[in-house]
């Protein structure tokens, strides 16, 4: 560019000195000065000629062109600002949905992790032959560091949530415990200090903590002395070993790391309890397949060494993305999808538009091609025009996106995993870019393809209204595709809807109505041993109790539908009667008397827990009917006894009603048997680790911001040491366990709604348009004695046919698409596919929205005076 | 041959062809642009018989290798024109 500014800027001057140059010679040979420079000027020729051929040498000159393409189809637009503005729009919509959609997509499932070598990483589980992935034991994981060579790294996490009491006020904060190594398995460069060292991570290796970026600021206000400094978590001081750089995360946000061979023991040492998970960082080379089948040798000489613990296991490895993305990634391609669809309808919408107004611009191509434009010259000036519609509706779309997204997120932080990741990136923004391009060519096809052939003597003869008749069948077919689409919309979302409508209509087996849980963060000062502990516990609970508007209270460390596990064996009886891995599993809750009161759980034969079963009384277990019937099939189970695993044998003394805790459509596959034990017999040993774990369950009428201030005060008045925190009501708890299936129907509702604007606007734009054509047609009708009843009708019948063509299409598409739907697992319950009442509302919302679509155009026929309609032309 | 500016240049285009190739002295500017994108001849600044700036041209390497090699293709077309056509009949393309 700088050369051509260059070599031009002179040429004025040297064709300047050229000319006075000749001119002087001229004089030089005796002409006058006036005939001297006319020569000169003639022998030279048209100087602005040869200014513009030079130009032309340095040109870019497609460049040059298309810049000349561009003005005049912003001119072309400018000129029918309504046409561009709706197309623009249209399009922004179409655009920004998806690319708001794709920048989901790619931050959470494409983008690859932000580690170094991330494909090397990988997630280790093991199995059985029941459950694809169970957690491993501390003991095995040891053993496979030892014992394995295909990973360069291993390490073993669980989290583990603390209290943290300073410095500064007290707060619950996000834990995890890791083994030594996890950072260097990840990859990951501490800010400040270093990550456990295997010394510090193992039993009595001095309290260490690692830290996260915003607890460093936050407490230590980012001071790079903190290294030696203490926190107290749950009590006790640990000594800040190193800092984690901004943003660092596994899962979600974490702000205190502490190192996992110090952690409870009784888990950790115990083979059979499956407590933590295993990552690990392959060799280079090393295939997932390699490796395990080298663990899968490992586990198996462990079961010959430990013949009485876990036998029979497999080894599940599988990438570390994919086990940190889960199954989010079917939903939302299935979104994307959706919004696939939303943008063909922005796109025939355009296109249909652009089919009016270039039969409205047949005189003009008319003209230009009879001025000498070629065709290709001006197919290239229509795929200009659309393709600059296309790109200002996607600047314009980007920015929605952005919004969108944003407003997403903010609505639903956790709803995706990895949400933190997803941006307006390069990768998003040439997205946009590459869709808006794409749609520009598309829509700008259907006119390019028309308004290039034109008949020139017939068009231009054709009167001073400048248009012929355009191409209703070619409008036709795109509203009906419009129609076909929308409906394959509509019933995704309404079959979503009523998945919701029937989840929320289960009886979870409890009432969820009044119900806030929370949980307390009991003061280290009073948790010293398991008695004071319980005592503790037992006070807090008789100051809630006297809270007015409390109507019943009590502890549970499984809250129902929370998605928390609690799984463990048991055997029907007084003995081990077989080897532990092939016992029978239930889910274990550890309440209070209060507990059946507080959730509205039915008691079906014999008592619940009384404030007479604790350490030194029989041990008791309640069990839920499931379980009755399934291990008590003809007998009264009420008197029986039951061995827990690490616990002890107990007498059954009541059945209570089965709770839905794996979700409201839980078909009841996974470990649907359920026993409660009262928290006051656990054994001395496991009170601290169940403790953690406890909930507060009560039963008011009140709101949770009428009642929290006095359970506030009633909790602090022993202390300013302990945090309230996971407030919830049970009613948000079950809403959340159905956001599998929410964040899909909130998202198809909005693109479907979307669809059927749009969808109405085509049949709208179409119908005015015919009528606006047909007018002297309708004016000889009247004429001729119709009624304006039966314009009305024609007009409307006209667009209903289309509705119901694009209703009969479109149901065939959507049996298609719902199968699809139903592949994906748990995200229809109650409702089949093929669901008649959806298909059948679905029908009818599309038909009467078209009729109403129908309507001001048929009232505006309907209107014509034929007099003036004649006289039209 | 050292630089010349575009006058020069057209003057001596008219006289050693010895005034039949009389073009407008114009048309030569742009076909020089053409040669300075092609890379055949370079520009530089310099100061004509008047005393004023004016640019030079001057054929680079590049170009009197081109120059060789359009010689040597003319020549052959030249000769082959001329074997065909007899009496010889000049004429200025």
């Amino acid at each position: 560019m700088s050369r051509r500014r260059r070599m031009l800027e002179d040429l004025d001057r040297d064709i300047c000195e050229h000319i006075a140059i000749e001119t002087q010679e001229n004089i030089e040979r005796g002409m006058s000065p006036d005939e001297a420079r006319t020569s000169a000027l003639r022998k030279f020729g048209n100087v602005t000629r040869v200014k513009e051929e030079t130009r032309e040498v340095w040109s870019f000159s497609w460049f040059e062109r298309f810049w000349v393409d561009v003005s005049f189809g912003i001119r072309a637009l400018w000129k029918h600002p309504g046409f561009a503005i709706v197309a623009i729009l249209t399009l922004a919509l179409g655009i920004g949905a998806n690319t708001a959609i794709f920048s989901v997509v790619e931050g959470v499932v494409l983008a690859a992790l932000p580690y170094p070598h991330p494909d090397r990483l990988v997630m280790v589980l093991e199995s059985r032959p029941s459950v694809k992935q169970i957690s491993i034991s501390y003991p095995d994981f040891q053993d496979w560091q030892h014992g394995s060579r295909s990973f360069e790294h291993m390490a073993a996490l669980t989290d583990r949530s603390y209290d943290l009491t300073g410095p500064g006020t007290s707060d619950h904060l996000a834990g995890m415990e890791v083994s030594s190594g996890f950072f260097a398995t990840l990859g990951v460069n501490l800010t400040l200090g270093h990550e456990f060292a295997p010394s510090e991570d193992r039993p009595n290796g001095g309290q260490t903590v690692v830290i996260s970026d915003r607890l460093w600021k936050d407490r230590f206000a980012s001071n790079p002395a903190v290294l030696g400094k203490a926190v107290t978590l749950d009590g006790t001081d640990f000594t800040i070993i190193g800092v984690l750089p901004p943003k660092f995360r596994l899962w979600t946000e974490v702000d205190v790391y502490t190192s996992l061979g110090q952690g409870e023991p009784l888990l950790y040492r115990d083979r059979t309890a499956h407590s933590v998970v295993c990552i690990g960082r392959l060799k280079p080379g090393v295939s997932i397949g390699e490796a395990q089948e080298e663990l899968e040798t490992v586990q198996s000489n462990l079961d010959r060494l430990y013949p009485t613990a876990d036998r029979n296991l497999g080894i599940n490895i599988e990438p570390l993305k994919q086990s940190i993305v889960g199954d989010v990634g079917g939903t939302l391609l299935l979104l994307l999808g959706a919004v696939g669809i939303v943008l063909l309808i922005a796109c025939t919408n355009v296109a249909s538009l652009s089919l009016a107004r270039s039969a409205s611009r047949t005189r003009e191509f008319a003209i230009r091609s009879a001025l000498g434009a070629s065709r290709a010259r001006m197919v290239r000036q229509l795929m200009t025009e659309s393709v600059l519609l296309a790109l200002i509706g996607g600047l314009l779309g980007s920015i929605v996106a952005n919004l969108e997204v944003r407003l997403l997120l903010a609505k639903f932080p956790e709803i995706v995993p990895r949400s933190q990741n997803v941006h307006l990136n390069i990768p998003v923004l040439l997205f946009a870019f590459g869709i808006s391009l794409v749609v520009g060519v598309l829509f700008g096809l259907a006119p390019a393809s028309d308004g290039s052939s034109v008949d020139v003597q017939g068009s231009l003869k054709a009167g001073e209204r400048g248009f012929t008749r355009a191409h209703p069948r070619a409008q036709s077919i795109l509203v009906i595709v419009q129609m076909a689409l929308t409906v394959m919309l509509l019933v995704g979302f309404g079959l979503l809807l009523r998945t919701i409508l029937q989840l929320w209509n289960v009886n979870p087996g409890f009432d969820r109505q009044h119900v806030i849980t929370f949980k307390v963060g009991l003061s280290p000062s009073l948790t010293t041993t398991a008695s004071s502990t319980r005592t503790a516990y037992r006070q807090l609970l008789g100051r809630i109790r006297e809270i007015p508007g409390v109507q019943a209270a009590d502890f549970t460390n499984v809250v129902p539908l929370s998605d928390h596990d609690n799984g463990g064996p048991f055997w029907v009886g007084a003995q081990q009667s077989t080897a532990m891995q092939d016992a029978p599993h239930a889910l274990y809750f550890e309440t209070g008397p209060e507990y059946l009161q507080a959730m509205q759980i039915p008691l079906l034969r014999g008592r619940f827990f009384t404030r007479a079963d604790d350490s030194d009384s029989e041990p008791v277990v309640v069990i839920d009917s499931v379980l009755a019937q399934a291990y008590f099939p003809h007998k009264d189970p009420v008197g029986e006894l039951i061995t827990v695993a690490h616990w002890r044998t107990a007498r059954v003394i009541g059945v209570v009603g089965h709770v839905r805790h794996w979700g409201l459509g839980d078909a009841g596959t996974y470990n649907p048997s359920q026993i409660y034990i009262s928290f006051y017999q656990i054994s001395d040993e496991w009170v601290p680790a169940f403790a953690r774990d406890l909930s507060v369950a009560i039963r008011t009428p009140l709101d949770v911001s009428t009642i929290m201030p006095a359970i506030k005060d009633a909790v602090y008045g022993t202390g300013k040491d302990q945090p309230i925190y996971n407030v919830e009501t049970m009613q948000q708890i079950a809403s959340d366990s159905m956001s599998s299936q929410r964040l899909p129907m909130i998202l198809l509702g909005a693109f479907a709604g979307l669809a059927l604007l749009l969808a109405s606007v085509g049949v709208y734009g179409v119908l005015s348009y015919s009528v606006s054509q047909r007018i002297q047609e309708i004016g000889i009708r009247m004429a001729l004695g119709a009624e304006r009843r039966d314009v009305l009708r024609m007009i409307i019948g006209q667009g209903l046919r289309l509705a119901v063509a694009g209703v009969i299409l479109g149901a065939g598409g959507a049996l298609l698409l719902t199968r699809l739907l139903s592949s994906f697992s748990r995200l229809l319950y109650g409702v089949r596919a093929n669901d008649p009442v959806t298909f059948t509302a679905v029908s009818f919302v599309l038909v009467c929205v078209s009729i109403l679509a129908c309507y001001l155009p048929a009232r505006r026929a309907s209107r014509v005076n034929p007099m003036v309609a004649l006289k039209y032309e | 041959m050292g630089p010349r500016h575009g006058h020069a240049i057209a003057k001596m285009i008219e006289f050693n062809s010895e005034d039949v190739l009389q073009v407008e002295q114009g048309s030569l500017y742009p076909a020089l642009h053409r040669l300075i994108k092609r890379g055949w001849i370079s520009a530089e600044e310099g100061t004509s018989e008047n005393n004023r700036r004016a640019k030079f041209y001057k054929l680079t390497t590049k170009g009197r290798r081109q120059l060789a090699v359009e010689t040597s293709k003319w020549d052959k077309l030249a000769g082959a024109i001329a074997r065909i056509l007899r009496p010889v009949e000049e004429e200025g393309k």
